[in-house]
C-alpha cells in the first residue's frame, strides 16, 4: 500500500471520528451530570434524522440549516422528557437499572412511534453535495463527510465555550465533579440537570440530522451507533467532553486501520475489544490517566 | 362470606381459577374461531414489516395477500375430503428482522396457531433460523425468500423455497459479464474484486462466481474477496482495500440496505469499475431515491422482473397495482406470490388438510403459468426451484431494462459503465 493509499485512509478515518464524537457528545453530556446512561439516544438520533429529512423534503431547508434548526427543536423536547419522565428517576451517583429500563423502553416508544409516522421504508437525504468528492491532488476528500467534521468541530467548541464561560456551564461542570459540593454553593441541581438533559437531546438530535446527511435510515436508525457511543464515551472518560473527541479518533483510527489487517466482517468486533480492553486497562478512561499525570506532576 | 374473604386458601383457588379461565381464554385455538377451524385454511405468514429486512419483508408479504385475496375472491380452496371450497385465512406475524424472533414465530404458527402450513422466511438469515422448525412440527414450510443452498441441505423434508439457489445468481452474474465479454465490449482477463455478505448468502454467491470462472479460464482473475456483516454502517475499510485491489469490475452481494449505506461510501471513495453490481438488489426504488442518478448503470441478477414478456406478468403486475398502488419493485413480491400459489394448489390437489399429504404434493405440484423465468415453478428433490435468473441493468431515466439471457432482453447491456 503506498503512503497516498494510507494518507486517505488516515482521512477517512478522520472524517469519521467527526462523525463518532457528533454522535456520542450528548451522552456524555447527561451521564455527567445525571449519572444516566441515556439508552433512548439512539431513538433521538433517529428521530432527527427524520426532522432533518422533512424539513429538507417539504420545505426544501438545506439540512446543515435543518441541522441548525434541530438544536432548539431538540432541546425543548428533551426538558419535557426530562419534565415528565426522567426527573422521576432517584438521584443515585451511579446508573440505576431504573433509569436505564425507563430509556430503554422510551427508545422502544420512538422507535415504534417511528414505524407509525414514516413506515419502514429507507429515507435518504440527496442533495449535490451528498455524492461530491473534493479531489486536492491524489487525495480525495467527501465533501459531506468534511461538512460533517467541521459541524461536529463547531459543535464541540460551541459546547467548550459553553461550560467554561457561562454560569450554566460552571454549574454543570461543578455537578459533573461532585454534585453535593454543588448543591452547598447553591447552584440548583433540578433545573440545571433539566437544562443538561434538553442540551443532551439536542445534541442528539443535531447529530442524527448529520448522520442523515451521510447514511439512509429507518426507524430502526441509531442502534449500531448506540455501540460506538457508548466505547467513545467509555474510552474518553464517561465525563469529559475533551475525551469525545479522543476516544472518537482513536475508535475511528483502529477500526479503519484494523479492517487493512482484519477481514472486514471483524469491524464490529474491533469496538467490542476497544470497550472490553478500556474498561479492563483505562477504566477512567483517556481523561482519568490525564488526571493522573497532572497529580503526578 | 365474610369467612370466604377472609380464607386465603379459598382466595388462592379463586386466584387459581381466574387465571386458569384467563388463560383458556387468551390461548390460540382454545376459544371460539379456532384458527385452524374447518371454516378455513389458517396460513401462517411471519415475515420482518419491520427492522433492517421491513421493506422486502413487506413486498413479500403484499404478494401472499394478494395471492390469498384471489383465491378468496374464487370462493377458496376445494377440500375434496370435506366437499367444499375453504376461504385462507392468513396468520401474520412480524419477526422484526430478528433471527431468535422468526424462529419463535414459526414455531408459535406452527404449534398453537394450527395453521396447514407457513409462509415467509425473507433473507437467509432470518429463513435458517426457521428452517428448523418445519420437520419438528411436521407441518410445510415455503420461504419465498431465502435462497442459500445450506437451507436445502439438511435433508429436511418439510421445507420448500421459491428461489433458486444463490450460487446460481453468482454463476449467471459471471456468465453474463462472460458474454458481456464475448460481445466485444469488455476485455479478457479483467479482475475482479468482491465484497460478499457474511451469510451463506455470500458464500454461495463466491462460489457461483468462482464455478463460471474455473469453467471459463481467461475471462476474470478474482483479485480480492472479503466478507463484510449485514448491517454495517461504515464500508469505508472496505471500500479502501478495494481500491487498493485496483480491480476493473466490482461484485458485491448485499441486502438492501447495505447496497444503499456501501454504494453511497462507494461513490464518496472517487472510484472507477467498468461493471458494478450489488448481487440481487438494483433496481429497487428506494436505492433510487437514496442514490440517484448514482445507481445507473448498476446490473443485478434477479429472480423475477415486470419486464419478463409473458400475458401472466403483465396481469400480476396489474393486479398488484391496484391492491398496493404502485408497481412490484423488482422481485420480491412476485416470488411470494407464487409461493402461496403453489401451496394453494397443493392443498387442493391434497383434497385434505392434513400437513402430511400437503406436504407430498408440494413436492410434485407444478405450475405451468408460472410468473418466473421459464414460466415453470416445480420444487427440486430439496425443496428448492431451480428456474434462471434474469440480468437487469438500472439505465437513465429511472429505466431498468433485461439485459440477460438475450431471449428475454428489453435492452443492451451498457458496458463499460460510462465514467
Amino acid at each position: 500500500m503506498s503512503a497516498v493509499d494510507l494518507l486517505n485512509l488516515l482521512i477517512a478515518a478522520l472524517l469519521q471520528a467527526g462523525v463518532y464524537a457528533a454522535m456520542s457528545v450528548g451522552m456524555t453530556i447527561i451521564y455527567g451530570v445525571m449519572k444516566i446512561v441515556n439508552l433512548a439516544h439512539a431513538g433521538f438520533l433517529m428521530l432527527g434524522a427524520y426532522f432533518v429529512y422533512e424539513l429538507y423534503a417539504r420545505f426544501h431547508i438545506d439540512p446543515l440549516l435543518g441541522v441548525l434548526l434541530a438544536f432548539p427543536v431538540f432541546f425543548l423536547i428533551g426538558m419535557s422528557v426530562h419534565w415528565v419522565l426522567v426527573r422521576r428517576i432517584p438521584t443515585s451517583d451511579q446508573p440505576t437499572l431504573t433509569s436505564l429500563l425507563l430509556l430503554f423502553g422510551l427508545w422502544l416508544v420512538l422507535q415504534n412511534l417511528g414505524y407509525v409516522v414514516w413506515g419502514n421504508s429507507d429515507r435518504a437525504i440527496l442533495t449535490p453535495r451528498t455524492l461530491d468528492v473534493l479531489q486536492i491532488g491524489p487525495i480525495s476528500f467527501p465533501t459531506v463527510r468534511l461538512v460533517v467534521f467541521g459541524a461536529a468541530l463547531t459543535s464541540l467548541g460551541s459546547l467548550e465555550f459553553v461550560l467554561h464561560k457561562t454560569w450554566f456551564g460552571r454549574a454543570v461542570r461543578a455537578l459533573m465533579q461532585n454534585s453535593d459540593a454543588g448543591r452547598i454553593v447553591g447552584v440548583n441541581v433540578e433545573r440545571t440537570a433539566r437544562v443538561a438533559f434538553g442540551v443532551g437531546i439536542a445534541f442528539a438530535g443535531a447529530a442524527g440530522g448529520l448522520l442523515a446527511m451521510i447514511y439512509s435510515f429507518s426507524p430502526d436508525f441509531g442502534g449500531p451507533f448506540l455501540l460506538r457511543s457508548f466505547v467513545v464515551i467509555v474510552m474518553g472518560g464517561l465525563e469529559s467532553f475533551a475525551g469525545v473527541a479522543v476516544g472518537s479518533v482513536i475508535l475511528a483510527v483502529v477500526e479503519t486501520f484494523c479492517i487493512l489487517v482484519l477481514p472486514a466482517n471483524y469491524q464490529p468486533a474491533i469496538a467490542f475489544s476497544l470497550l472490553v480492553l478500556a474498561l479492563i486497562v483505562l477504566p477512567e478512561g483517556v481523561a482519568g490517566l490525564w488526571n493522573k499525570r497532572r497529580r503526578w506532576a | 362470606m365474610a369467612n370466604y374473604i377472609c380464607n386465603p386458601t379459598k382466595w388462592y383457588s379463586l386466584s387459581v381459577g381466574l387465571l386458569f379461565l384467563a388463560l383458556l381464554a387468551v390461548l390460540p385455538g382454545c376459544g371460539k374461531g379456532s384458527k385452524g377451524g374447518t371454516n378455513e385454511i389458517a396460513i401462517g405468514v411471519v415475515l420482518p414489516v419491520t427492522g433492517r429486512e421491513a421493506k422486502p419483508g413487506q413486498y413479500q408479504r403484499e404478494g401472499i395477500e394478494l395471492a390469498i385475496h384471489q383465491i378468496n375472491q374464487g370462493g377458496g380452496i376445494f377440500v375434496r375430503e370435506l366437499g367444499k371450497k375453504l376461504p385462507v385465512k392468513e396468520v401474520f406475524y412480524d419477526d422484526g428482522s430478528d433471527q431468535a424472533k422468526s424462529a419463535g414465530l414459526v414455531e408459535r404458527a406452527m404449534s398453537a396457531d394450527n395453521v396447514v402450513a407457513v409462509l415467509g422466511g425473507y433473507s437467509t438469515a432470518l429463513g435458517e433460523a426457521e428452517s428448523v422448525m418445519p420437520d419438528r412440527y411436521q407441518t410445510p414450510w415455503i420461504t419465498t425468500g431465502a435462497a442459500a443452498s445450506t437451507i436445502f441441505s439438511h435433508g429436511y423434508q418439510y421445507i420448500f423455497g421459491t428461489l433458486s439457489p444463490t450460487d446460481l445468481l453468482g454463476y449467471t452474474t459471471a456468465e453474463f459479464l462472460g458474454s458481456v465479454v464475448d460481445h466485444g465490449k469488455l476485455k479478457k482477463g479483467l479482475k475482479l474484486a468482491l465484497a460478499l455478505e457474511n451469510t451463506d448468502h455470500g458464500v454461495d454467491y463466491g462460489k457461483g462466481i468462482d464455478k463460471w470462472i474455473q469453467e471459463h479460464p481467461g475471462y476474470f482473475n478474482v483479485v480480492f474477496s472479503e466478507k463484510f456483516d449485514l448491517g454495517s454502517t461504515d464500508f469505508s475499510g472496505l471500500l479502501q482495500k478495494v481500491k487498493n485491489a485496483r480491480a476493473d469490475i466490482f461484485l458485491a452481494d448485499a441486502h438492501l440496505q447495505d447496497y444503499i449505506t456501501m454504494h453511497r461510501q462507494y461513490m464518496q471513495t472517487a472510484m472507477y469499475h467498468q461493471m458494478i453490481s450489488y448481487g440481487a438488489r438494483g433496481p429497487e426504488a428506494d436505492a433510487r431515491k437514496a442514490l440517484g442518478d448514482a445507481t445507473n448503470y448498476i446490473f443485478a441478477g434477479i429472480w423475477w422482473s415486470g419486464k419478463l414478456p409473458y400475458p401472466q406478468v403483465k396481469r400480476f403486475a396489474a393486479d398488484y397495482q391496484g391492491s398496493t398502488g404502485r408497481p412490484p419493485d423488482s422481485w420480491y413480491a412476485a416470488t411470494a406470490y407464487e409461493g402461496m400459489r403453489a401451496l394453494a394448489a397443493a392443498i387442493e390437489h391434497a383434497g385434505s388438510l392434513n400437513k402430511t399429504a400437503i406436504r407430498d404434493q408440494l413436492r410434485t405440484v407444478e405450475l405451468t403459468d408460472s410468473l418466473l423465468p421459464g414460466q415453470v415453478l416445480r420444487f427440486g428433490k430439496n425443496g428448492q426451484i431451480n428456474t434462471p435468473f434474469v440480468i437487469v441493468q438500472n439505465k437513465p431515466g429511472d429505466k431498468v431494462d433485461i439485459v440477460y439471457p438475450p431471449d428475454a432482453a428489453t435492452g443492451e447491456a451498457i458496458a463499460p459503465k460510462p465514467r
